[in-house]
């Protein structure tokens, strides 16, 4: 039983590393030149601070997630560790939020301030940050999740010890 | 049976009426941050611009355009006055259950809920927070590379209000998260296993 109770932690573990870091390197490759009417148009992640942010949160929780695979099981740091996940998944959530909001204005604009949508212009680099915000978003959904099998597990061999 | 019969007393201990120096500092933390967030709902959600712009002349009166900036144009806004009111409700709760809810009965599930509830009060903050942060930015510098116009320039009181409901939105943020950790200590406290060998 613990042993299907670890390898299912070691599995989330990995799918959220692998989901942040996905996400850290599909928007930092996202770029997209594109001329219109004469004026030339170059699309990359970091003409926007959100964006910049969300590479930057992504890619230390991406290090944090691949330090933590190499926890031995029965160290005391696990304590931190529950603590750090807390976070960490602030972190990852803030920045997708903030990338997201950033995005939906660059899909659909902002009447009210006059701000144009640009994804009919660069077309590949929107669906790039589409499929980078994807990856941020299952990153960010597995640290809740790993967060609130922590907190199980903590609370769960403290009430069925027996001395 | 042990266990069950040390789930019990601890329970029954957590109900004595008297609170432990601690819980002061936890309570006054949560207040605190029921403020910060309430704040930051409130000023947000009031925060309202409106500016006569002459648009053109006929003849020889101008013809003037009231714009107004309100919170309700960006979703940003939005959800981050959603996610702040969910936040001091969420406060406000925990401070009436410290309060009144020692006749519940959690079945030794307290101070999980508690730590649970928390984290994901901090999460939703976070998020609110972190949208309306970069939104805000957008707002005061604008973007060059996609030819968004910065509005702070011409709405300078809607700016203001509103960097000050993201300020007082972060420090609730920050007290969030101590509050959090103090209350995911809790859990990780050997105090519990002392009260199941208790015969």
């Amino acid at each position: 039983m613990a042993k299907t109770k670890r390898l299912c932690l070691l599995l989330a573990r990995l799918m959220a590393l692998g989901a942040t870091l996905s996400a850290a390197i599909v928007m930092a490759t996202s770029h997209e030149k594109a001329s219109f009417y004469a004026v030339s148009f170059e699309a990359k992640y970091d003409n926007t601070p959100a964006f910049k942010y969300f590479v930057i949160a992504n890619a230390v929780a991406s290090v944090y997630g691949l330090l933590v695979l190499f926890l031995p099981s029965k160290s005391l740091l696990w304590r931190l560790v529950i603590v750090l996940d807390v976070v960490f998944t602030m972190l990852v959530t803030s920045s997708i939020s903030a990338a997201l909001a950033i995005a939906e204005v660059g899909k659909k604009g902002n009447s009210s301030a006059g701000w144009l949508p640009i994804c009919a212009q660069v077309q590949k680099y929107c669906d790039q940050v589409k499929g980078a915000l994807i990856a941020g978003f299952i990153g960010a959904i597995i640290y809740l999740l790993l967060l609130l099998y922590s907190i199980h597990n903590v609370w769960d061999p403290l009430f069925k010890q027996n001395t | 049976m042990a266990t069950q019969g040390g789930g019990k007393s601890e329970v029954g201990v957590n109900s004595s009426p008297a609170l432990k120096p601690k819980d002061w500092v936890l309570l006054s933390l949560r207040l605190v941050a029921f403020f910060a967030t309430a704040t930051a709902t409130i000023v947000m959600a009031l925060n309202k611009q409106t500016n006569t712009v002459v648009v053109a002349t006929v003849g020889n009166t101008p013809v003037k355009v009231a714009v107004t900036a309100k919170f309700q144009q960006t979703p940003a806004f939005v959800f981050f006055v959603v996610a702040n009111a969910m936040a001091s409700f969420h406060n406000w709760m925990m401070i009436v259950v410290e309060f009144y809810g020692h006749k519940i009965d959690y079945k030794g599930l307290r101070l999980a809920i508690i730590a649970i509830l928390d984290m994901m009060t901090v999460a939703l903050a976070s998020a609110g927070d972190g949208a309306a942060t970069f939104m805000a930015d957008l707002g005061k510098n604008g973007n060059s590379h996609a030819r968004w116009n910065k509005i702070c320039d011409k709405f300078h009181a809607y700016c203001d209000r509103g960097s000050g409901a993201l300020i007082a939105s972060f420090i609730g943020l920050l007290i969030l998260l101590i509050i959090n950790v103090m209350s995911i200590s809790k859990l990780l406290k050997p105090k519990h296993t002392a009260y199941i060998g208790v015969p």
